[in-house]
Formats: C-alpha cells, sequence, structure tokens
C-alpha cells in the first residue's frame, strides 16, 4: 500500500558499492553523489519516486519481453536479470 | 514575436524573459532533454496522439526553455502552447532519462513541473487563459472549484452535501478528503466510499471546512490561491486533530504529498492514504465481502495520476477481480502508459474539443474488447469526459468505488 509518511520519503545514508557507485535502497544502484556536484546536480527524489521508476523500468522491460522476445538470454550467471522484479511497492 | 529590448525586457515593460532562479531550477531538465533528442515522449503523449503539433509535445516544452534563455523566444510566443498538455506523466515516465537512469542518477525528466513553472510564469507576467483565470477566480472565491459551472457555488458550507444521511462525524483521527469534483459532479462515489469503508470497519470523519486540494490551481499557474487552499486545509486538520487523510481521487493524493510539504515544517505529523489501496487491502484481509454479483463486462481505464505518476495500478485490478459475476477484460497498466482520458489539468476547462476526442479515442479502446460494455476508472476527473463519450456510444462509465458498493450490496 501506498502510504505517505514524510519521514519515510528522505534516503538512507549511501553504502559504498565501487569507487563510483553506491546504494541506499535495496536492489538500487546509484552513481557517487560526488560526481554529480558540479556540472549536473542531483534532484531530490522520495523514496516512494525512486521505488516507482524502478518498478517501472521492471515492468516495461518484461512487457517487451511478453510482446517481442522469442526467448530471453541472461547477462550471465548470478546477474540480476535473474532476480527478478523487486516486489510492489510497500508502505514508503 | 514581443518585441524586447537587449536586455531581453519587452518593451510594454514585461520582463518576458526567464529569471535566472527559474533557469537554475529548469536548466539541466531542458538539457537532458533537448541534447539527448531520445523523443520516446511523442507517441505515449494523448495530445501529441491527437493534434501531431510539435508545438505541444514535450520536447518543445523544454526546447522553449533553451530558446528563451538564449533570447529566441518570450513567454508570449509560447504561453498558450503550454495549455496543451494534460499532465499525465506519460512521458517522463517513458523518458529512458527517468526509466532507465533516473534512479541511478536520482535526476529525471520532470516535463510535468516544467509545464507547471511555465504556466506559473505566464500568470506571473499577467498572460491568462481566460477560462483558466475564471476557474482560478471562483475557486478562490468559493473555496471549491466551479465543476458544476460558473455560476452554481461550490462553497465550503456544501461540500459535504454529498454525506447527507450518513451521519459522519466532523474531524477525528481519520478523515476523508472527497475532491470537489467527487463532491459536487459525482456524489455517488465519495457515498461509496464512504460505505465501504464504514463496512470495512475503518472510522473516519470528514472536514470542517474543506477547501479545494489546490492542485488545479498548481497545475494552471495560480500558485498563492494554491498555497492559500493548501494552509487552510492544513489548519482544518490540526483543528480536528487529524493525523491521516484517506483520498479516494489521485489528484488529491499527488497533490498533498508533493505541495503541502514544503509549506509546513510538521508535515510528517499526517499520513496520507488512497482509499483503493484501502479497500483493496480490505478485501484481501477478509474485512470487506463482496457478495452481490455485477453482471456485467467491463475493462479497466489506469487513471494517469494513479498508474503512471504513483505506480499504484495493482489494487484497483483485485478489487475488480473480487468482484464476483463480473467479467474483466484487462489492458495491462504498461500499454496504457499511453492512454489517457484528457481530463488532466483542466485541459477540458480551456481545450473542450482536444479533451473530447482523447475521450473518445479512450472508449474506442475500450470498444475494441470482445464484449465490453462498461469502463470502470479510480478518477472522477477522467469519468467526466470518459462518460461524455461513452453515452455517445453506449459504453457505460463507472468509478471502481460505484461498483465495489454495489457488489457490496449498498445502494448508492
Amino acid at each position: 500500500m501506498l502510504v505517505f509518511r514524510l519521514s519515510a520519503q528522505r534516503p538512507p545514508k549511501p553504502e559504498r558499492v565501487t569507487d563510483v557507485v553506491v546504494t541506499r535502497l535495496e536492489h538500487v544502484l546509484e552513481v557517487d553523489p560526488d560526481l554529480m556536484r558540479k556540472h549536473v546536480a542531483q534532484q531530490d527524489i522520495p523514496n516512494w519516486d525512486m521505488h516507482r521508476i524502478v518498478s517501472a523500468r521492471w515492468e516495461h522491460i518484461r512487457d517487451i519481453h511478453e510482446q517481442w522476445a522469442d526467448s530471453i538470454v541472461l547477462a550471465g550467471e548470478g546477474s540480476e536479470l535473474g532476480a527478478g522484479p523487486p516486489e510492489p511497492m510497500g508502505e514508503t | 514575436m514581443a518585441e524586447t529590448t537587449t536586455s531581453g525586457e519587452a518593451t510594454n515593460g514585461r520582463s518576458s524573459t526567464l529569471p535566472e532562479e527559474f533557469l537554475e531550477q529548469w536548466r539541466d531538465v531542458a538539457y537532458n532533454c533537448f541534447s539527448s533528442g531520445h523523443k520516446f515522449c511523442r507517441e505515449v503523449c494523448p495530445v501529441t496522439q491527437v493534434t501531431r503539433d510539435e508545438r505541444f509535445t514535450p520536447t518543445a516544452f523544454h526546447a522553449n526553455v533553451i530558446a528563451m534563455e538564449k533570447g529566441h523566444l518570450s513567454i508570449e510566443d509560447v504561453a498558450e502552447d503550454y495549455v496543451n498538455c494534460t499532465m499525465c506523466g506519460a512521458c517522463e515516465l517513458r523518458c529512458p532519462n527517468t526509466l532507465f537512469t533516473g534512479d541511478f542518477y536520482r535526476f529525471r525528466q520532470r516535463t510535468i513541473d516544467v509545464v507547471k513553472a511555465m504556466r506559473a510564469f505566464a500568470v506571473e507576467q499577467g498572460i491568462h487563459q481566460k477560462n483558466w483565470q475564471r476557474w482560478a477566480e471562483l475557486t478562490d472565491r468559493w473555496g471549491n472549484e466551479p465543476v458544476l459551472g460558473w455560476t452554481r457555488e461550490t462553497s465550503g458550507s456544501k461540500v459535504r452535501a454529498w454525506a447527507a444521511g450518513l451521519d459522519i462525524p466532523t474531524g477525528g483521527e481519520t478523515v476523508l478528503f472527497a475532491d470537489c469534483e467527487a463532491a459536487f459532479k459525482r456524489p455517488s462515489v465519495p457515498r461509496s466510499v464512504a460505505l465501504l469503508l464504514r463496512a470495512c470497519g475503518v472510522e473516519f470523519g470528514l472536514m470542517d471546512q474543506q477547501w479545494c486540494c489546490g492542485g488545479p490551481m498548481w497545475e494552471t499557474g495560480y500558485v498563492d490561491i494554491a498555497h492559500k487552499m493548501a494552509e487552510h486545509n492544513m489548519i482544518d486538520w490540526r483543528k480536528t486533530h487529524t493525523k491521516r487523510i484517506i483520498c479516494p481521487d489521485p489528484h488529491d493524493y499527488i497533490t498533498i504529498i508533493e505541495h503541502y510539504p514544503p509549506l509546513d515544517e510538521n508535515f510528517d505529523e499526517f499520513e496520507i492514504v488512497l482509499a483503493v489501496d484501502l479497500i483493496a487491502e480490505a478485501i484481501r484481509e477478509g474485512r470487506l465481502e463482496l457478495g452481490t454479483p455485477v453482471q456485467r463486462t467491463v475493462t479497466y481505464h489506469d487513471p494517469c495520476r494513479l498508474n503512471k505518476r504513483l505506480g499504484v495500478w495493482q489494487s484497483p485490478r483485485e478489487i475488480l477481480r473480487a468482484i464476483p459475476g463480473l467479467t474483466f477484460i484487462d489492458v495491462d497498466h504498461v500499454t496504457q502508459w499511453s492512454y489517457c482520458s484528457g481530463a488532466g489539468s483542466n485541459l477540458w476547462v480551456e481545450k473542450p474539443e482536444l479533451t473530447a476526442e482523447i475521450s473518445r479515442r479512450r472508449i474506442a479502446k475500450a470498444q475494441e474488447l470482445p464484449g465490453v460494455d462498461g469502463l470502470v476508472s479510480a478518477c472522477p476527473w477522467s469519468e467526466r469526459p470518459l462518460t461524455e463519450q461513452g453515452e455517445a456510444v453506449g459504453m457505460d462509465v463507472f468509478d471502481i468505488f460505484e461498483i465495489t458498493a454495489e457488489a457490496a450490496g449498498f445502494e448508492v
């Protein structure tokens, strides 16, 4: 259920994944915010909106697969494509 | 084109070039769109589908910002172009800059916000769209939108008339926020919601003096009036110790969660909930029984604010699949990214023929489905033009709460 409470929209502190990638939300990789301070600043995107974008991408890809693909090739063993779409949006 | 001085000031004394604070906020998204050249936005845009007019495309809306920055255009040249948008969100969702990279970069396309900002800038410069201006003036005067026409007052004292006979208290920890359109124009919707919530065991009240959420004011550029509406509503909530606001209309939900928090540093004390999610949950948990068959064959219209703007598409389908006797022919919610009723952002007030055509096409898509003679939506604003177009071809249009209330055995 999409229950909105403002304090639940602020993203958690980032955890480093690589030298240019961090993660804040489960299964969501983000660019290191330090790389987006000089030329283009990041936007203030609430958690519900981040989840919406991620879910929409999976749903779009699934739709494309269903409409156009005879078979789906995974990128490699343990590819995140094999992880499947995240759970539907819960309380945010 | 407006005559300008070399500094960009219009010779009529108005500054028609974009102020620096506007550019600081919107230059990056404008270039992000213009320089990428993707244009996936075009065919999902309901206005582009109908008009094929390049001036009204999401690309043009962004390119104008760059052109104005460089002095090639003024707001006078393009203000009317920005009327042609329902703010459905299809463009910014489908854009790869959102869909494939928006979360990675924490930077997405924001066409809706660009259009809102341009409309507000036009109003600031004294450029008004005649009907929107009148709509805003009456909303300001009456407290609610003139959804019954220019002469039938929709005041705060009448906004709960739909609840006659239901004995709903005033205030309390949870209130039901019935939007202007449903409250005055389609009262069967809030009545259905009220009866269903009661049947689920949800205790709720109504606001003491509900005003318009302010959404259409933000959308059409009348920001001061929007602020006034929002501040009034928050005062009313606090007056009645309200902590939770249930929104049957996704327009209200989006307006409140996007626009109210910046106006109130204590907004965290409020919790905003969609009625469609509550009802779906109640059905899932067995707290709401739908025992009366509804022998119809229907399809579902994903309202823009619910599907594209909020990503909520499962709850309505869950509800419809729980209604006994109902044959539900679905069209998936991704295909419906390109569908629209045409009602959004008060387009129908200023360009009724464009809304009518967008709705006509939506009804036509429903007619293509085998055996379907009913279209269910979950947004009262969409139901107005869809109902008008549906009547012409024998397609009934229901609100999801109306049909669910029928299945629950209520007569509304």
